[in-house]
């Protein structure tokens, strides 16, 4: 089915035609606005030859802002144009064929060639696109339509003998407006078309001067130069405004390059043709064309030394912007970006480095400012971090403090790179600082918890281990007392044993050694503070723990075995904390066997070194051994088989000694019960030089 | 008070505990002999020693409960005084059901200790007087021939001599001599001593037979 499309009514019709006709209309009128000016500029009277001819820009700029399929509407309103401004000077019709077709040909090669090789705007960013537009539209085309051109002014009563002049003039003429007034016109309808750029040119009050300073003081500058006719300076009186030609260029590209040099050349050619030549050849034409050089060789150069200006100003714009994309994404996460020449002594930092360390804007940080701000404890380890890993050519990593102006204290994790030049010297550093305050904070009170959790545990384990502990200080303490009134009944004696009174207080000393080291031993597991690392003999820590559960055995009915390896070296670690690993791996063996028969409760703990550096310390009981799904949760917090039990005591034993560099593994013995094992690091020993 | 033939049994595993006890019962007189485990006393009962035992509640192997039981599965009763570092209830009650003298806390008092071992004497002593009347006793039973001993059963019941004959299906007469032999053996005058021994000997009053039809 055919959906039924209304008739336009009359008036939208006639809109549409409006709109069609717009075009055309648009650039016929500016056709003959552009020929009048070129006549009013550059023609005499009596020549009708113009060394600048505008109009054929303007239909290359009509031509590049239409479809191709159109391009023949631009051709036909511009013909009557044409006609009119060419008629208006007295050409006659051949002549003024030959010409209209010499000039649709350049503004169809130069449009084509263009749009095919250049593509879309903008086409003067580059220094390579600008560079094709010269060769297209200022080389290769006017040279191609030139050969037609030169025909009309033979047309118009010319020797045919001057040819190749004409030709010279005519190619001259049309390449001069293709790198004058087209990049203006085509920058600034691209702008305007495409909205591609920013403010126009003209809106700017810098170009707006810098233009009408130009226009004065070529008019100077050429004044001087028809005064000092036939002295010599002319040339160099020619280049005067060159210096305002390269500000623009410099300052506003290739928009102000084209701009200045256009009004150069609007100045030149009106002053040469309305007064004494510049250009002291004896014929017009000759003088035109000596002109028309000087012109092309100061635009050509001028507007690709704009074009390369744009590109670099781009490139620059680009790196700027994605360096503050990085500076700012580094920001964000808290990085600071940072470069250090050797050289020079010199260290640039992001300006969120600069805040990090607390240093001014506009300050200029050296080396020294920078391990200034590290803190004094951390700074020879820092330096020597950084030195080892530039040494071995590799990425060196640190965390240290700093010490800001304010006196606040942050935490720093440096990463660092090395390069060197090409003579293999390590002229800079690079690398970032992040802020890793907060993460340190967190751990420190994570270790903290867990500290604090240890200690808790410790402290319960010791509360049911209570019954025990109390009996092995009852024991002592009923031999003192007995001891010490035994030895008052046998003082009161007439005849007291000496002898046997000493044997008394031998035991009662003895005795209250027994009781101090009980409580010894209760005082440092119920000790709360900083693990101290220290060499620790690990057969010691088993016999102290076992003396500690003395009297648990005794009312658990079970026995300990041993099997402790002679000449074990020593580990690393805080006494403390391990004598509580074993202790809770120990209570768990007890536990285990609770439902075994009295004579199968037995426990067997030995240690040995294993030869690559460890030491291990294995707990194996007879008991009912680890249900062998819940392996993987059995070190996790809260995790629990005990009645009562809160599910802490093997995941702090692990957190113990993953904190000391350790592991703990539990598993299922193949005839029954089960062995915790865990292993430790021996202790380094350093070497002292001895001299 | 050695002279009395005494002995106090100590029993703990720690050393020193057990010379200091041995050291303060000497002072006080009385004669202490030490045993590091409960297999060493028990291998060494003479359950004919008059004395006491002291025992630490908490020995490997064997601890003070299971020692008193191998006591008393011996029919020795020797009065036990435990010690324990931690007194607790149901181990106390459960000790003292079995008839243990005492259940002390560690460290103990002198007074305390002392004070149990003098009930544990006296204990002691008045089983081993009982233990020895019951010995005469069951001597004399011992000589009764089976009829004297039915009679005695009879006459502790108060039953009359006629009764006792018609129970027995005899005539009085026969009776009369069979008692008057059984008294005499027994050396008992009156039929309330007869009633007190045979109380105390366990043997129980016949009341009645039942005549088969």
């Amino acid at each position: 089915m055919k959906a039924d499309v209304p008739r336009p009514r009359l008036h939208e019709r006639l809109g549409h035609l409006v709109d069609a006709a717009r075009m055309p209309v648009l650039v016929a009128i500016s056709y003959w606005l552009g020929a009048k000016a070129a006549f009013l500029v550059g023609t005499l009277s009596d020549q009708i030859f113009a060394p600048f001819w505008p109009p054929n820009i303007v239909l290359l700029c009509a031509l590049l802002l239409v479809p191709t399929r159109r391009w023949w509407l631009c051709i036909l309103a511009a013909f009557p144009a044409h006609a009119v401004a060419e008629l208006e000077i007295g050409m006659d019709a051949p002549q003024l064929l030959v010409a209209f077709a010499t000039n649709c040909m350049v503004a169809l090669l130069n449009a084509f060639g263009v749009r095919k090789i250049l593509g879309q705007p903008p086409w003067f960013d580059t220094l390579n696109k600008a560079a094709l537009y010269v060769l297209i539209t200022a080389v290769a085309s006017p040279a191609l339509s030139a050969l037609g051109g030169a025909f009309v002014p033979i047309l118009g009563g010319g020797a045919i003998n001057d040819y190749w002049l004409h030709w010279l003039q005519w190619f001259a003429s049309n390449a001069l407006g293709s790198v004058t007034l087209g990049p203006i016109l085509l920058i600034w309808l691209s702008e305007y078309r495409w909205r591609l750029g920013r403010a126009p040119i003209w809106s700017n009050v810098e170009g707006l001067l810098l233009g009408l300073v130009l226009l004065f003081f070529c008019m100077f500058a050429f004044e001087l130069a028809t005064r000092a006719l036939g002295r010599g300076l002319v040339p160099a009186l020619l280049y005067l405004p060159l210096p305002l030609v390269l500000w623009a260029a410099l300052r506003f590209g290739v928009k102000g390059a084209s701009s200045a040099v256009m009004i150069v050349t609007v100045v030149l050619i009106w002053r040469a043709l309305n007064g004494p030549s510049l250009f002291s050849a004896e014929d017009p034409e000759t003088n035109v064309f000596g002109m028309q050089a000087f012109l092309l060789g100061l635009a050509i150069p001028i507007l690709l030394l704009g074009a390369a200006i744009e590109e670099t100003r781009t490139a620059e714009q680009a790196v700027r912007e994605s360096e503050d994309r990085m500076a700012f994404a580094a920001a964000s996460a808290n990085v600071c970006l940072w470069h250090f020449n050797r050289k020079t002594d010199r260290v640039w930092m992001t300006a969120h480095g600069r805040r990090m360390f607390g240093f001014g804007t506009g300050e200029t940080i050296t080396r020294s400012a920078v391990v200034k701000a590290i803190h004094p404890d951390d700074r020879d380890a820092a330096i020597a971090a950084l030195r080892s890993a530039a040494i071995a050519g590799q990425l060196a990593d640190n965390e240290f403090r700093i010490v800001r102006r304010n006196g606040e204290v942050r935490w720093i994790r440096a990463r660092a790179r090395t390069h060197s030049n090409d003579h293999g010297e390590q002229t800079f550093v690079s690398g970032t600082f992040a802020d890793v305050t907060d993460r340190r904070a967190i751990e420190q009170e994570a270790a903290s918890q867990r500290r604090e959790l240890a200690h808790l545990t410790r402290v319960a384990m010791l509360g049911e281990l209570s019954a025990g502990i109390a009996h092995e200080l009852t024991q002592p303490l009923t031999a003192i007392l007995s001891n010490a009134q035994a030895a008052r009944l046998i003082l009161a004696d007439s005849a007291p044993d000496l002898g046997e009174i000493t044997e008394m207080i031998e035991d009662i000393i003895s005795e209250d050694n027994r009781a101090g080291e009980v409580i010894h031993r209760l005082r440092g597991l119920m000790k709360k503070g900083e693990p101290q690392y220290e060499p620790v003999d690990l057969n010691e820590v088993v016999h102290s723990t076992l003396r500690l559960l003395h009297s648990e055995l005794i009312g658990r009915r079970a026995k300990i075995r041993t099997d402790l390896a002679t000449e074990l070296p020593l580990a690393s670690g805080d006494a403390v904390q391990l004598q509580q690993v074993l202790l809770n791996l120990m209570m768990n063996a007890l536990e285990a066997m609770t439902d075994v028969a009295p004579s199968g409760r037995i426990v067997l703990i030995s240690t040995r070194a294993t030869g690559n550096g460890y030491i291990e310390v294995s707990v194996a009981d007879h008991g009912v051994g680890f249900a062998s799904l819940r392996q993987p949760y059995l070190a996790q917090p809260f995790f629990t088989t005990k009645e009562g039990g809160l599910g802490l005591g093997l995941s702090i034993c692990s957190s113990i000694l993953k904190s000391h560099g350790g592991k703990l593994d539990l598993v299922n013995n193949p005839n029954g019960g089960a062995t915790a094992r865990f292993r430790l690091p021996e202790h380094q020993v350093v070497t002292g030089e001895v001299s | 008070m050695s002279e009395s033939g005494f002995t106090v049994f100590l029993v703990d595993d720690d050393a020193a505990v057990l010379r200091a006890l041995k050291r303060l019962l000497a002072a006080e007189g009385y004669e202490a002999v030490c045993f590091a485990s409960p297999q060493a006393f028990l291998a060494d009962h003479d359950s004919s020693v008059p004395g006491c035992a002291i025992v630490d509640l908490a020995m490997p192997e064997l601890d003070g409960l299971a020692l008193q039981d191998a006591l008393t599965k011996d029919d020795a009763s020797r009065p036990i005084i435990f010690l324990s570092g931690n007194g607790d209830i149901p181990t106390s009650v459960r000790a003292m059901k079995a008839g243990a003298i005492d259940f002390l806390t560690k460290p103990v008092q002198r007074e305390t200790l002392l004070d149990a071992i003098v009930r544990a004497q006296e204990q002691d002593a008045a089983a081993r007087r009982w233990r020895l009347e019951m010995q005469a006793i069951n001597d004399r039973l011992e000589q009764l021939t089976p009829r004297e001993r039915e009679v005695l059963a009879y006459v502790v019941a108060g039953r009359l001599n006629k009764q006792i004959a018609a129970d027995l299906g005899t005539v009085e007469k026969t009776i009369k001599v069979h008692r008057g032999r059984m008294m005499s053996k027994l050396g008992v005058r009156t039929v309330a001593d007869l009633v007190r021994m045979a109380e105390r000997a366990g043997i129980a009053p016949v009341l009645s037979v039942q005549h088969e039809a």
